[in-house]
């Protein structure tokens, strides 16, 4: 074969005018001054596209790899083709895309055998927990008292094909959870709340790509470098603040080692039902405490989802994605999640209670603190007064519907919490958007990792009981 | 027309006309030329169905508009930790990140250095054109010395710091197998770009390792130059500040083999380490003489002395006898070596509070321990002390009955001084009777997953704590008669 006759077949290059923007690199290009800078103005785009004079052109087809546009300068689909008289629109096909629509793979429920109760630490409970409910994949970041939670699945997740990584940052962290979570991956974290601060960015960037995640923050003494003693110091933060914009998680609040476990696994699964990150909050407490766990009847071997970005011919149609550049847009998300938000409202709402239904002193308090509520209620009914504690178990949506049927016998809430009143905001929001008139409001607060005892519950209750016998009001 | 580019860019909010054919990007903008290497190059490999693109924070953040391909969009300056998260998912997809100069080089730094260093196998894509484009011509890291921008505007001086040389900081790395500069000014520069791309994308398919192609780019809105200007600027100018050329190319054999996810029942009991034999049962009744129903005990010493091993030993007695069970450690930094307390209750119920603040019985195995926690012991308790190193008793509530034990000693003796906390946990089963002693042994043999020898000298250990007790007992029941 000679070179002039492969050369004579070479396409050569043909241009719809209005996809150039005329800067002119092609014409640099071309060494045989095929292509001009062009006059006349395009009226399409107001610009003066390049001007190719096909007699010059060898057709060496530099100019298409000079040519920064997608649809720019491109080789002739026959020596005849006059784009001329041809449509785009007809030339590129008529779909966007060749891409499947993409089906989803369903999660599997695999039944667990009966097993005798294990004795766990909190974090490796919830650990255990990630683990049943099929999370494979782990990121994070060490920091005190959450750090047992990671340790335990570096061990464990090879034995079982996952991925442990120790990233440089809770930044990286969990823009990594980003990443798998995005493929469909059941993805989670353990963390403190130093870490948990800094992972509100990528947060805030879940809620809005709608990307599921677990996070376990063992909440500990703030602000700023604080201590590494219990405290229930980021409420505020998880409940109202999840990083910027319109922004709430459903934050589960466990009280015990087996709630450690049972949340972790709910939390997978609302997260995925919700496309929606979930938050566990324990104190450091909580994440420390050994007990007894039983492990549940069933575990989750996960599907890939319809919308996930896997990396397959399946799912190559998908884009994980929080940025809406337009207002009309970004206001249509934004109703979008309020009515996700709504319906978390409705079908979410979790909570404990004990010895409510006719209690005068209704206790509210959540994880470690509810323990030692607990045993202040039952010395205060053995003294005859009629006590109850109330445990949101779910911090958001915070439990009001319960709550609110407590409300007619109550002469007060006593509100007790390991922080310094950021339970009692959320109590005091969600009554005041039930259009309920608060009883009388009274507290016990510890900060600083010191919790609060049973006897300083009691003792306050004491006080408000004899407060009403002597003068019959507060 | 067949490519890896959409066939028209909906993404872009147009069904059809110029805005669905045409890019964002303004004339003579570098970016265009990057996605059609990459959309071609995709489409050599023939992996466009495995590709996921992560589009950054910048002006390529609708880098998903245009590539076919799964796409997300990720935080500024954190695609290399989302490309990370995408592979990890699937290690079977090819991952390409592509960044631009703010992005990466300056508030993304901590994730380029630590994937790259990380060394998976994926691919990133530098633009570098020494100007932030989005926000309006800012400096970058990459800005020049002496080059004027909107924050720059007398030129970049010292205090701005010197323009960052990604691409041979990250050939310095030992992760990366695939490291070049190229630029896009003329067609000799564009084939060497559009061929870099090709192999560090190729380097992953074939699951080598971390690819990173730095491309020179030309920004002319804000340069504030014609295309052609700008392209001159960017041989003439940046070129010698950032060299082209290969800076890092080996080809390690692929060492990439992630597991995939497993799901089976039989090997995740073993792996937790479940059991379904039901622990046999010792107790007689829940140890009334000690709490009607509440029992809680604190071991104190320093980090090392073992309370937290025995600790977390009773409360799986406990929850084996079919009572409730907690422990708690004090966990501070303290724990790595300072004092190290730990709380554990016994209760016939449920466990209320974990923490132990007025223990029923204490052990403590120095005196800071004894000192601080001996007062917190309540009426009636008892104090388990190592009189080894414990020569004096605070002055502790009414009727509190304290027994030097010499643990160390005792442990000195067997030969092991680790074992000073069974010497006491045997001691605290003879002073309280907490569970029969068959209970205490079958966990201290659970528990401590030892070899026999080590087992043989824990239970000598216990048994020499137990007869110190008694004979600590004896000798006080003696003395009592005697000063009667």
């Amino acid at each position: 074969m000679s070179e002039t006759v492969t050369r004579a077949e070479r396409p050569k290059p043909f241009l719809f005018p209005q996809f150039c923007k005329a800067c002119g690199r092609c014409v640099e290009a071309c060494s045989h001054g095929a292509i001009t800078m062009g006059t006349e103005i395009d009226p399409r785009t107001g610009l003066t596209p390049v001007v190719i004079d096909l007699e010059k052109c060898n057709g060496c087809g530099l100019c298409f790899e000079a040519c920064p546009e997608p649809f720019g300068l491109m080789p002739k689909p026959d020596k005849d083709f006059d784009p001329g008289v041809v449509d785009p629109e007809t030339l590129f096909g008529a779909k966007a895309s060749t891409a499947q629509m993409p089906v989803g793979t369903p999660d599997v429920e695999l039944p667990l055998p009966h097993t005798e109760p294990m004795v766990l630490k909190g974090t490796h409970a919830s650990a255990v927990g990630a683990l049943l409910a099929g999370c494979r994949h782990f990121f994070g970041y060490p920091i005190t008292p959450s750090t047992e939670g990671a340790e335990l699945l570096a061990k464990l997740l090879p034995g079982l094909g996952g991925t442990f990584v120790q990233a440089v940052s809770e930044v990286a962290a969990v823009n990594m959870m980003y990443g798998a979570g995005g493929a469909g991956r059941r993805t989670m974290t353990f963390t403190s709340s130093p870490g948990f601060s800094l992972m509100l960015e990528g947060i805030s960037y879940m809620i809005g790509a709608e990307v599921p995640a677990v996070f376990v923050n063992i909440m500990r003494g703030g602000p700023g470098l604080g201590n590494i003693a219990p405290e229930q110091a980021d409420i505020k933060l998880v409940c109202r603040g999840l990083g910027h914009g319109n922004t709430h998680a459903i934050v589960l609040a466990p009280a015990s080692p087996q709630e450690m476990l049972d949340l972790t696994m709910l939390a997978f699964d609302l997260a995925f039902r919700y496309r929606n990150p979930v938050v566990i909050v324990g104190d450091g407490y909580l994440g420390q405490i050994t007990g007894k766990v039983q492990l549940p009847d069933a575990m989750v071997k996960p599907g890939i989802p319809e919308w996930a970005v896997f990396g397959d011919a399946n799912h190559r149609g998908n884009l994980i994605n929080s940025i809406r550049l337009s207002e009309a847009e970004l206001e249509m998300h934004n109703v979008f999640l309020n009515e996700k938000y709504d319906r978390m409202r409705e079908a979410e709402q979790r909570s404990d209670a004990f010895l409510c239904d006719d209690a005068e002193w209704i206790v509210i308090a959540a994880n470690t603190p509810a323990r030692m509520a607990k045993g202040a209620v039952e010395d205060l009914r053995r003294q005859g007064i009629k006590a109850g504690l109330f445990r949101p178990v779910t911090l958001w949506p915070f439990p009001i519907d319960a709550l609110a049927s407590f409300v007619p016998h109550a002469k007060g809430f006593v509100v007790v919490e390991a922080g310094s009143g950021q339970l009692e905001d959320e109590v005091r929001l969600a009554m005041s958007h039930a259009g309920l008139a608060l009883p009388h409001m009274a507290h016990v607060r510890r900060s600083g990792g010191v919790l609060p005892s049973k006897k300083e519950i009691i003792d306050r209750i004491l006080e408000l009981e004899e407060v009403t016998h002597g003068h019959g009001v507060l | 027309m067949d490519t890896v580019f959409y066939n028209r860019f909906e993404r872009n909010g147009a069904q059809d006309g110029v805005k669905a054919h045409a890019t964002h990007y303004c004339a003579g903008c570098g970016h265009g030329l990057a996605h059609k290497y990459m959309a071609e190059v995709i489409d050599e490999l023939g992996i466009q169905d495995r590709t996921v693109a992560i589009s950054p924070v910048g002006c390529s953040v609708f880098l998903y508009y245009y590539l076919d391909v799964g796409n997300s969009q990720a935080a500024h300056g954190r695609a290399p930790a989302v490309g990370i998260g995408h592979k990890l998912a699937n290690p079977d997809s090819i991952v390409i990140s592509y960044q631009g100069d703010g992005d990466l080089a300056s508030i993304g730094l901590a994730e380029i250095i630590s994937a790259a260093q990380m060394g998976l196998p994926f691919t990133v894509i530098f633009v570098n054109n020494a100007i932030y484009g989005m926000t309006g011509g800012q400096m970058a890291p990459t800005t020049l010395m002496h080059q004027k921008t909107a924050t720059t505007p007398d030129g970049r001086n010292r205090l701005m710091g010197e323009p960052l040389k990604m691409a041979e900081l990250i050939a310095g790395l030992d992760g990366p197998v695939y490291v070049e500069r190229v630029a896009l000014f003329n067609n000799k520069q564009r084939m060497r770009a559009r061929k870099a791309i090709h192999k560090a994308i190729q380097m992953q398919v074939e699951g080598r390792g971390f690819s990173f192609v730095e491309v020179l780019s030309e920004c002319p809105t804000h340069l504030k130059m014609t295309p052609e200007e700008a392209e001159k600027w960017v041989e003439e100018q940046m070129v010698p500040v950032y060299p082209l050329g290969v800076k890092k190319d080996t080809a390690p054999e692929p060492w990439f083999e992630p597991g995939e996810p497993d799901y089976d029942v039989e090997r995740m009991l073993r792996t937790l380490g479940t059991t379904d034999v039901p622990a046999r049962r010792f107790n007689k009744g829940f140890p009334r003489h000690l709490d009607p129903s509440d029992v809680g005990i604190k071991l104190a010493g320093a980090g090392g002395d073992g309370a937290q091993t025995i600790a977390k030993l009773l409360c799986n007695a406990a929850i084996d006898e079919g009572f409730d069970g907690t422990y708690i450690p004090s966990y501070g930094p303290e724990s790595r070596g300072g004092t190290s307390y730990a709380d554990v209750h016994v209760a016939d119920g449920e466990v209320l509070s974990p923490a132990v603040p007025d223990p029923h019985v204490l052990v403590a195995f120095n005196a800071p321990s004894l000192d601080k926690f001996g007062p917190t012991v309540r009426p009636g308790g008892i104090v388990l002390y190592d009189a080894t190193v414990i020569h004096s008793v605070p002055k502790l509530a009414d009727g509190v009955r304290a027994y030097g034990i010499p643990f160390t000693r005792l442990a000195a003796e067997l030969g092991v001084f680790r074992v000073k906390n069974i010497v006491a946990l045997g001691a605290l089963q003879a002073a309280t009777e907490l569970f029969p002693v068959t209970t205490m042994r079958s966990a201290l043999h659970r528990a401590i997953h030892a070899v026999a020898e080590v087992a043989h000298i824990n239970d000598r250990a216990f048994d020499a704590g137990a007869e110190s007790f008694k004979a600590v007992l004896q000798q006080e029941l003696v003395s009592e008669v005697s000063s009667n």
